[in-house]
């Protein structure tokens, strides 16, 4: 019998990524040439991109060029994190990696 | 856009090295920092302050540099026993923040009246910081890498980024705008602890229930200091921000308990 979320899980992999051009954010807490790839979390009514995901130790939003998917290896240039996106209960999220 | 700038394209040890780097740190600094002096901007105007304002933003203030010079002393002892290279470098550049986040605080007390902060600084002091201090230096002074990086990359940075970006949201423009720049560098020291500790508890398990228990002595301390912290900014408890959320949810990533 086949699982539907397994073949959903396997149709997601199958699709290509999303491709993402990454704007300027004013996030200013790394060199120039990577602030691109972060931006603050804007508190209640922010939400995330399927190509961001909120880094669990200093809160900043990360951002991939990439739709991001469960097993990306993401960083977190901030607070000098390395993570994993996983997929909890359907929603992406990062959980570090020492 | 480069490939070559896309962070995450960077092999483990390549953003190690690049992270913990004085030219990180550099090019991050000059973002949030460049042109403002003692991390003000100019066009940033002074509001008036009632007297109870005042005294309470002075308390707060003189408590602030108690942390910090636990801080630079501490971040700047480690350095000797460090061990690697990298750390080494990163807490030099821990031990410059350290340094500037406690001079912009004199000069915020300056401004706020305060002629001698060497003699004001003691007699506010809050006691449970002082006996944190001590404790830290004591780790430091015996070269117990892991017991100081908990004591105050984990423990006192998690406090501090959770109580200084919550003031920041709330104080008058001038302490605001001095905070947030010392926010952004509390993230460096902040993910250095727990990434450094993380890495180092996988590799020696046994070293978990040691420093459980200097977690446990080091908690009541800090979450004293905490509580009268946010009692001098006229918070009630209800009210108050989550410490749960930075400092417990960072002891939990490492796998203690509360």
């Amino acid at each position: 019998m086949n699982d539907p979320l397994e073949s959903q899980r396997g149709a997601t992999e199958k699709r290509p990524r999303q491709v993402f051009e990454l704007d300027e954010t004013g996030f200013n807490e790394v060199p120039p040439r990577y602030r691109r790839f972060y931006r603050r979390w804007k508190g209640a009514g922010d939400s995330l991109a399927p190509n961001e995901v909120k880094c669990p130790v200093c809160k900043v939003v990360i951002r991939s060029r990439v739709e991001l998917r469960a097993g990306d290896r993401v960083y977190c240039m901030p607070c000098m994190s390395r993570l994993e996106v996983v997929d909890e209960n359907g929603e992406l999220v990062a959980k570090v990696l020492y | 856009m480069s490939g070559l700038d896309d962070p995450h394209q960077l092999d483990a040890s390549a953003f190690h090295r690049t992270v913990h780097s004085f030219e990180f740190w550099f090019e991050t600094v000059e973002g949030y920092l460049h042109g403002r002096e003692y991390g003000v901007s100019p066009a940033t105007r002074e509001v008036e302050l009632s007297e109870h304002q005042r005294q309470s933003l002075i308390t707060i203030l003189c408590n602030y540099c108690v942390g910090e010079t636990a801080a630079l002393d501490a971040s700047s002892g480690m350095i000797g026993f460090a061990p690697d290279r990298l750390s080494k470098i990163f807490l030099s550049t821990q031990v410059v923040d350290e340094g500037r986040h406690l001079e912009v605080m004199l000069h915020r007390l300056a401004q706020l009246g305060i002629r001698d902060p060497e003699a004001e600084i003691p007699q506010r002091a809050n006691r449970s910081l002082l006996k944190f201090k001590e404790r830290l230096l004591d780790f430091v002074h015996a070269s117990d890498w892991e017991a100081a990086v908990l004591a105050q990359n984990v423990i006192l940075e998690c406090m501090e980024y959770t109580v200084f970006r919550y003031h920041a949201a709330h104080a008058d423009p001038i302490t605001s705008e001095m905070l947030s720049g010392v926010v952004s560098d509390e993230r460096r020291h902040m993910g250095f602890g727990e990434n450094d500790l993380g890495r180092r508890l996988i590799a020696a398990p046994h070293a978990h229930e040691r420093l459980l228990k200097i977690k446990r002595e080091l908690d009541p301390l800090i979450l004293d200091t905490f509580s009268e912290t946010m009692g001098e900014l006229g918070i009630e408890p209800a009210s108050r921000p989550d410490l749960a959320s930075e400092y417990l949810g960072a002891v939990a990533r490492l796998g203690f308990q509360s």
